[in-house]
């Protein structure tokens, strides 16, 4: 009975010291406190996150306290200091707090979720949380605002694209593309022409491309792929240029000739040959002259109904002389115009007088002479 | 017989018209106008007309030659022709060649002219040359052509003469279109000379004395050179208003008239074919000019646009000659 009330004693005794162990552990864990006021914090991946942390003393004695950060996933970077200083350890005066902080870096790779950390002072520990907004990537982008663009065949297309890279290292990025034959595509970073580009990581860079379509190009849509790569990622572009018709005409002579001769007041007929040039169907071509006054001309068809790309037709014009003309080189010219486009030829036109008053001068001289010769019948022999 | 129709066969046809009958004796048309050409020559009077001519003629070559960097430098449609420019350019101070042609020749004409007739009648060998076996125009005619023929080779000779001295000055040759220009000029100016030569014959043979007709051939220069196109100005200026303007038909009527004066006439010939950019010598309507382009006209062209004034001396002279042959033909000779 005696010894089975000694083994409760003992029992109760050492429950008791437990007891007090434990409330001993208790004050104990007070004695150091952790504090900070953001501890969920929401980032995007390739960023990094600071915590300040405040670090208090609630004993009477200076207190020592090891320092560590649990729980960052190993490929993250932390940092933890205390003014410049990276720090292991700190001391806390009595009832006094020190400031520590804490710098942890997100790489650009990581899953979407909360990460868990544990900062821990001596026996004191705080919770922190860090919220991945985005799922992470180890890529390159490259993108624009304005992937497509229209324009007639002369006109350039000037496209502004960004190129991203998200890899953890810097890059050279070479610039190529796969355009059409005839086309010609300039990239344009840090607005000077190159073929290839650096960028530090997570940074961005303006890479303007330029564009201009091959010279007998057609209307249509055209789609112009662009990459940029390195040997470890790479990101594709396609840019989309529309080809609008373009109206051109050209008007001319079958040989190039552009001289011809007249008499005042007659008439010549010559040839121009209208040609549609540019890629554009051509629908009602007027033809007129602009000639000096008292001239005629006379198209022959006045007027073409349509003329399709690349197709020509003949015309022929009946150029009529003024009859009060002088003799020299005049000049006469010719129009071909649709409401988008014109074209015109000069022609040099010499002028020569009509021969009928220098018929009559010889007339007139062959009837002086006549005169004198018949004064020499007359008279001549006597 | 078959011998003499061989050996003129033989002889070309114009040696005919030099030979006499028999082929040892000169036609005698030839022999005067040999005898004229020869009293031409020696004569004093002939030697100051062409010393006159020559002075001046080189006298105003100087000064284009001087004055021919200046010209070209205007950047005008006649710039091709460089080498007229040697007888049109003058730097002022004294008429440039073809002035002095158009206005000296007249007086070469008048010179060689005046006394061909009355002086022989004065001095009575015309009688005497009469008596001989020949036709009576042949006279006439012979005098008229030994003129002629000293006037053009005179301008011939003097035209090439300009030309050589251009040729060493500037040292750019002439065009062969320059040089076919520069010869219808000398052309023109034997034409222009001959109808003064034919008008102071008329003279000669109208008036006695060959003072009169020297003074009447000189009036009548002076008269065409000087007061006609006053005239004419004087009395367009009575009909139109004060401050009004002519019409272009009104100008153009003007312009008719003073081409009665044979000096228009030869000063028209020597623009057109000196200045190949004169497209017209008339006043021209605004519509005539749009759409003209400055350019020269090629010689056919400058030749066809003065033709009517070459057909017009032309007739002049024949005209003076018809009258000279018709007026000589019934002369009486004492």
């Amino acid at each position: 009975m005696i010894a089975r009330t000694s083994v409760s004693r003992m029992l109760l005794s050492s429950l008791m010291w437990i007891i007090t162990l434990a409330s001993l552990q208790a004050n104990e864990e007070k004695i150091i406190e952790l504090y900070t006021t953001n501890t969920k914090i929401s980032i995007p991946p390739g960023e990094s996150v600071s915590y300040s942390i405040e670090v208090k003393n609630n004993s009477d004695e200076i207190q020592f306290c090891n320092l560590g950060v649990y729980g960052v996933p190993s490929t993250w970077n932390y940092s933890l200091k205390s003014g410049t200083y990276n720090i292991r350890q700190i001391a806390i005066q009595p009832r006094g707090k020190n400031t520590i902080s804490l710098k942890v870096e997100v790489p650009l790779k990581v899953n979407k979720g909360n990460y868990r950390i544990n900062v821990k002072a001596g026996t004191a520990s705080l919770p922190l949380i860090v919220n991945i907004s985005k799922q992470g990537s180890q890529k390159t982008e490259f993108t624009t605002d304005q992937a497509n663009m229209e324009g007639h065949s002369k006109s350039d297309f000037s496209f502004r694209t960004k190129l991203k890279n998200r890899t953890g290292e810097k890059q050279r990025y070479s610039l190529i593309s796969k355009a059409p034959r005839g086309w010609q595509v300039i990239f344009k970073p840090n607005y000077k022409q190159a073929t290839s580009v650096e960028i530090e990581p997570n940074s961005t860079k303006d890479v303007t491309i330029e564009i201009k379509p091959s010279r007998n190009v057609n209307a249509g849509t055209y789609k112009i792929p662009v990459r940029a790569m390195t040997n470890l990622s790479s990101a594709d572009l396609e840019l989309e240029v529309v080809i609008t018709g373009t109206y051109e005409i050209q008007l001319t002579t079958p040989q190039g000739l552009v001289s011809t001769k007249i008499t005042a007041g007659g008439e010549k007929n010559m040839e121009l040959i209208v040609r549609n040039t540019g890629t554009a169907k051509l629908e009602n071509i007027k033809l007129s002259a602009s000639k000096p006054s008292g001239w005629k001309a006379a198209f022959e068809p006045s007027g073409i109904e349509i003329l399709g790309p690349g197709q020509q037709r003949t015309v022929n014009v009946k150029l009529i002389a003024g009859k009060k003309a002088i003799a020299g080189d005049y000049v006469a010219r010719f129009t071909a115009s649709v409401p988008e486009a014109s074209s015109d030829v000069s022609f040099r036109v010499a002028v020569k007088t009509p021969a009928i008053w220098g018929w009559i001068g010889i007339l007139v001289i062959f009837i002086a002479l006549g005169i004198v010769i018949y004064l020499f019948r007359k008279y001549g022999r006597r | 017989m078959a011998e003499e129709l061989k050996r003129r066969k033989a002889v070309p046809f114009f040696n005919r018209m030099f030979w006499g009958k028999n082929k040892d004796t000169i036609n005698p048309f030839w022999v005067i106008v040999n005898k004229e050409i020869a009293d031409h020559i020696r004569s004093w009077r002939f030697v100051v007309l062409i010393t006159i001519i020559a002075l001046t003629c080189f006298g105003s070559m100087y000064t284009a030659i001087t004055s021919i960097g200046e010209a070209l430098k205007s950047g005008k449609a006649d710039d091709v022709f460089i080498f007229l420019k040697v007888f049109t350019v003058s730097d002022g101070t004294l008429p440039s060649y073809f002035i002095f042609i158009s206005f000296l020749g007249p007086l070469l004409g008048i010179g060689l002219g005046f006394d061909v007739i009355n002086s022989e009648q004065n001095r009575g060998t015309l009688t005497r040359v009469l008596a001989q076996p020949i036709p009576r125009d042949y006279l006439i005619n012979a005098k008229f052509l030994a003129a002629l023929i000293v006037i053009s080779v005179l301008f011939l000779v003097l035209s090439l003469l300009v030309i050589g001295a251009g040729l060493i000055a500037i040292g750019i040759p002439p065009t062969p279109e320059e040089f076919i220009r520069i010869f219808l000029f000398t052309i023109a100016a034997i034409i222009y000379v001959a109808f003064w030569l034919n008008l102071s014959i008329v003279f000669s043979i109208r008036f006695q004395q060959p003072a009169t007709s020297a003074l009447s051939g000189i009036a009548s220069w002076l008269f065409f050179t000087i007061f006609y196109s006053m005239i004419v100005n004087v009395v367009f200026n009575i009909f139109i208003p004060e401050g009004k303007k002519l019409s272009i038909a009104g100008e153009q009527l003007k312009l008719a008239i003073q081409r009665v004066a044979p000096n228009q006439l030869f000063s028209d010939i020597t623009t057109s074919f000196l200045s190949p950019s004169v497209r017209s010598l008339g006043p021209l309507t605004m519509q005539q000019m749009q759409g003209a382009i400055p350019g020269h006209l090629p010689v056919d062209q400058s030749f066809t646009l003065v033709w009517s004034q070459i057909v017009g001396l032309v007739a002049l002279s024949t005209l003076c000659f018809i009258v000279s042959y018709v007026l000589f033909m019934k002369k009486e000779i004492k």
